[in-house]
């Protein structure tokens, strides 16, 4: 089509520049002056804070690495007993956020928790709190984000397994392969873009994390952010570290997108496919294969499941005291409100990008679908700083009101956030769709008399309908999870599922914590259950 | 009244910001003719057509339909207000719609605007796809979406259809079948057409002019016959691959002598003066077989084409000819064996270069 500067092109530049303007605010605070917290910082917990960022990074890493494959490799390759139940089972622990672990991790082990009650029970009474151990700091932290996280490792590793052809799989045994030397010389090669990719998500998931490092005291850099700023006000402060974390994260966004390119050889498969045949296991194998994964699925999603449940069972004056309809029409409302207006401007945007297909424009879009990498305490941090940048600067000068009240603290400010936060999720969604649509349907289109709008109202949105669908899901998932920026930003007496658990559990009332806890867990299960149609869409399987 | 009822004057044909043909120039003079544009893989054959559809724009020239500028650097019609259709090389059905509703949607475009020449199923019955009329473009082969997107653009019956490779996915066994219903077709509903495809022989059998794509230039566009028996330029020989020139020296107004094959008479397609160093097209209908002829060069291979043997001979100068011999020929002649050239050698167009 021939490429001109309309008024597609305008809305997806200005949509693309919008969701630009926090990562230049932070880049742009960077040489701003701090206040004296920074030098005391300097010479005290920064070394600190990187440190534990670290060493959670890595051992989220290694743990989620050998959780996710594990049992991708299990239900990809073999038959026992349930796997047809674990291949979606397992991805429910996604329904689980890393706080509402953390919070069951503790609620479990600590003293005279769920594990005392249940030891005393058995055995009447007794010092057990010595003998049970205690899952607190860096190894709490650890676990909660571990048991959260490995499904995105799981469902990449398990897509591409499932998709290599079983002539692969042949040619090892031609070459006279163990199954153990086919494994890691032929699969989990051919595997590793998929595997990178996982792991570079659950790595930018750590390093944004914020309820459970906070619930467990360690300081990281993401939680260092959240003190200079709360703490000790020092805004220009909060973004010279996350300019630090944005470019660690940055390195990490490129090596998945890098990974992901390559990826695509895994997926596209046209001929010469032949599908694999699952083994079937017998015997103690079968026993073993069950046992790991049916342990998996307890830790990841039954067991906080049912610590929240046990407690809302035992304290259920806390179910009363809340107005649950409210917190539900409220996490509702957000996910849904923001899953819309993302899905309408993402669709906009990835048609003006079509229609002109601009260099400009694909770059912007490029740099745009980041905010995915930026952890939620940072977009809020910079959003505040932009308002307020923008506010004491041009609104003033130009004699108008303050437009601060109508962005931050309001439902308009939370919603742009999380627009720019999931703005990548939305695009890059619509934009898969979008792939399968050769650019000759357009053009027929409008050698059929088709305007520009009728071929995207009659040719794209009932063609995208599914993915639309599957991302309003995915979208709405991720915000009712959602923690930091629905916490800074949300108005006063404006509470969710997720925001009442924090309060409640920062204030060391952790039974109170589960009514909300297991609402937004069964809230999430629910999309989760909805959306694995998708998610794990398989050929003949 | 109107001169001529298609006209491209000198356009440059850009894609992607590169000219990929330049300062074309050629004319439909009546209604519901074909012509064929003929040329390698991407040498901007599709251009010129998407061009013409009003999918890319043009900086110089202008192309006109029925009278009426429709692209020029001061104005471009926009494709959906063109009564063009372009059937692409590559599956553009609408992926949410069955065959059936995506034909039928060629049907709707016209409704109103023309009498309805031919009905739905007739052109279902013609390009035999009433098999796959239920079924989603995913579920078809690019042969049959091929057939279903000819069927579609056909139905609207526009003023002009642009065909990019019709054919090119189709079953070699049902392609002359089509190509006959299609010209059948194209000719009853007298449809004006521009063809585009890389097989000469599609081109030469449908289209009544044929034009030639090669190094970003329109090299030849004629009557099929001439384009085939009177190539104009050596670079069209070449694409045509209609077999070898040969050094000569013009002797006479009607004829020339070249060092391997001797005296040649004929008529100059274009005249040379006496003494003139050529280069002479010689092709494979042009010598005839003699065993009993005292010129006779040795066979380097042989070639079985059905109807026909195609051998090739080394001439004195290591040149290599090709000669046609009818299949049914008494006798073959094996590699390495003297084949007889009958002499005198009389070609009826000399072309040289």
């Amino acid at each position: 089509m021939t490429k001109k500067i309309n008024i597609w092109f305008f809305l997806s530049l200005l949509i693309s520049v919008f969701v630009c303007i926090p990562i230049l605010t932070v880049f742009s605070s960077f040489f701003e002056s701090t206040s004296n917290y920074y030098e005391i910082l300097k010479d005290t917990f920064l070394i600190e804070y990187i440190l534990n960022s670290l060493t959670l990074l890595f051992s989220v890493l290694i743990l989620t690495f050998l959780i996710g494959t594990g049992t991708a490799c299990l239900v990809s390759f073999y038959k026992f007993p349930f796997s047809n139940f674990f291949k979606w089972a397992l991805i429910l622990s996604f329904a689980v956020p890393p706080y509402i672990y953390a919070y069951s991790l503790t609620a479990f082990f600590d003293n005279y928790g769920t594990a005392f009650t249940i030891l005393t029970n058995l055995f009447g009474e007794g010092d057990y709190n010595k003998n049970i151990p205690k899952f607190n700091g860096m190894l709490g932290a650890t676990l909660s984000m571990t048991f959260s996280l490995f499904a995105y490792v799981y469902i990449l590793s398990r897509a591409s397994f499932l998709y290599q052809s079983q002539n692969l799989i042949d040619l090892g045994k031609n070459l006279g392969f163990s199954k153990f030397k086919s494994f890691y010389s032929i699969i989990l090669p051919a595997a590793r873009p998929a595997i990178v990719a996982g792991l570079s998500l659950v790595a930018m998931e750590t390093l944004a994390e914020f309820g459970a490092v906070d619930f467990f005291s360690i300081n990281t850099l993401t939680t260092g952010i959240y003190n200079s700023w709360i703490a000790f006000d020092d805004l220009a402060f909060a973004n010279r570290i996350a300019s630090f974390l944005l470019l660690f994260i940055f390195s990490l966004f490129i090596i998945e997108n890098l990974s992901r390119k390559k990826a695509k050889y895994h997926f596209n498969i046209k001929g010469g496919f032949k599908q694999k045949e699952k083994i079937k296991l017998y015997g103690s194998k079968s026993f073993f294969a069950f046992i790991f994964c049916f342990s998996i699925f307890f830790i990841s999603f039954l067991f906080p499941l049912s610590q929240m449940l046990y407690w809302t069972i035992k304290f259920p004056e806390n179910l009363l005291d809340l107005q649950i309809l409210t917190l539900f029409l409220n996490t509702l409302y957000l996910a849904l409100l923001s899953s819309l207006v993302l899905i309408i401007f993402s669709l906009l945007s990835n048609y003006g990008n079509r229609v002109t297909n601009n260099k400009i424009l694909n770059l912007l879009s490029t740099l745009s679908i980041s905010g995915y990498a930026i952890p939620g305490v940072i977009l809020a941090v910079a959003f505040i700083t932009f308002i307020a940048w923008f506010d004491d600067t041009i609104i003033k000068s130009l004699g108008l009101l303050s437009v601060k009240k109508i962005f931050i603290g309001s439902i308009l400010g939370l919603v742009l956030v999380y627009f720019i936060r999931f703005y990548s999720l939305a695009f890059n969604g619509i934009k898969s769709g979008y792939e399968k649509i050769n650019i000759a349907v357009d053009e027929s289109a409008y050698l059929l008399g088709y305007s520009k709008r009728k071929t995207f109202i009659d040719i794209h949105v009932p063609f995208l309908r599914n993915s639309l669908l599957f991302i309003i899901i995915l979208i709405s998932l991720e915000i009712i999870r959602e923690l930091p920026i629905t916490l800074i930003l949300r108005p006063f007496n404006f509470e969710t599922f997720a925001t009442t658990a924090y309060i409640s559990a920062s204030e060391d009332l952790l039974e109170a914590a589960a009514v909300p806890s297991l609402f937004l867990i069964l809230i999430a299960s629910i999309f989760i259950i909805i959306a694995s149609k998708y998610i794990l869409r398989e050929k003949n399987d | 009244m109107i001169d001529n009822f298609f006209e491209v004057k000198n356009v440059d044909f850009v894609a992607g910001g590169k000219i990929k043909v330049r300062n074309v120039s050629f004319k439909i003079e009546k209604e519901g003719d074909v012509i064929c544009l003929l040329g390698p893989s991407g040498i901007g054959k599709t251009t010129v057509l998407r061009t013409i559809a009003g999918l890319e724009e043009i900086q110089n020239g202008h192309i006109k339909l029925k009278n009426k500028i429709i692209s020029s650097k001061d104005k471009n019609v926009e494709p959906e207000n063109r009564n063009i259709s372009l059937a692409f090389q590559e599956n553009s059905l609408f992926p949410h719609y069955t065959v059936e509703k995506n034909i039928l949607l060629g049907y709707e475009k016209n409704k109103g605007k023309k009498d309805q020449q031919i009905s739905f199923k007739e052109i279902v019955d013609l390009l035999d796809i009433e098999q796959i009329l239920n079924q989603y473009p995913h579920q078809i082969s690019a042969g049959e979406a091929q057939r279903a997107a000819l069927a579609r653009s056909l139905l609207t019956q526009p003023d002009l259809l642009l065909l990019d490779e019709p054919l090119s996915n189709v079953d070699q066994n049902f392609k002359e079948e089509i190509q006959v219903k299609l010209k059948n077709i194209l000719k009853s509903l007298k449809i004006t057409t521009i063809i585009v495809t890389h097989d000469s022989y599609e081109a030469f059998y449908l289209g009544s002019k044929c034009g030639i794509i090669l190094n970003e230039e329109l090299k030849q566009f004629d009557d099929p016959y001439k384009v085939y028996h009177l190539p104009n330029s050596i670079e069209v020989v070449n694409f045509l691959n209609r077999g070898v020139l040969i050094p000569a020296k013009v002797t006479s107004p009607k004829s020339l002598e070249s060092n391997d094959l001797g005296t040649i008479t004929g008529n100059f397609t274009k005249p040379f003066p006496v003494g003139t160093d050529v280069k002479l097209l010689i092709q494979p209908e042009d010598l005839q077989h003699d065993d009993h002829s005292n010129l006779k060069l040795e066979v380097v291979d042989t070639k079985f084409r059905g109807t026909s043997f195609i051998y090739t001979l080394k001439t004195l100068s290591n040149t290599l000819i090709p000669v046609f011999v009818h299949s049914h020929h008494i006798h073959q002649h094996e590699v390495d064996e003297k084949f007889g050239i009958k002499r005198p050698i009389h070609i009826e167009h000399l072309v040289c270069f």
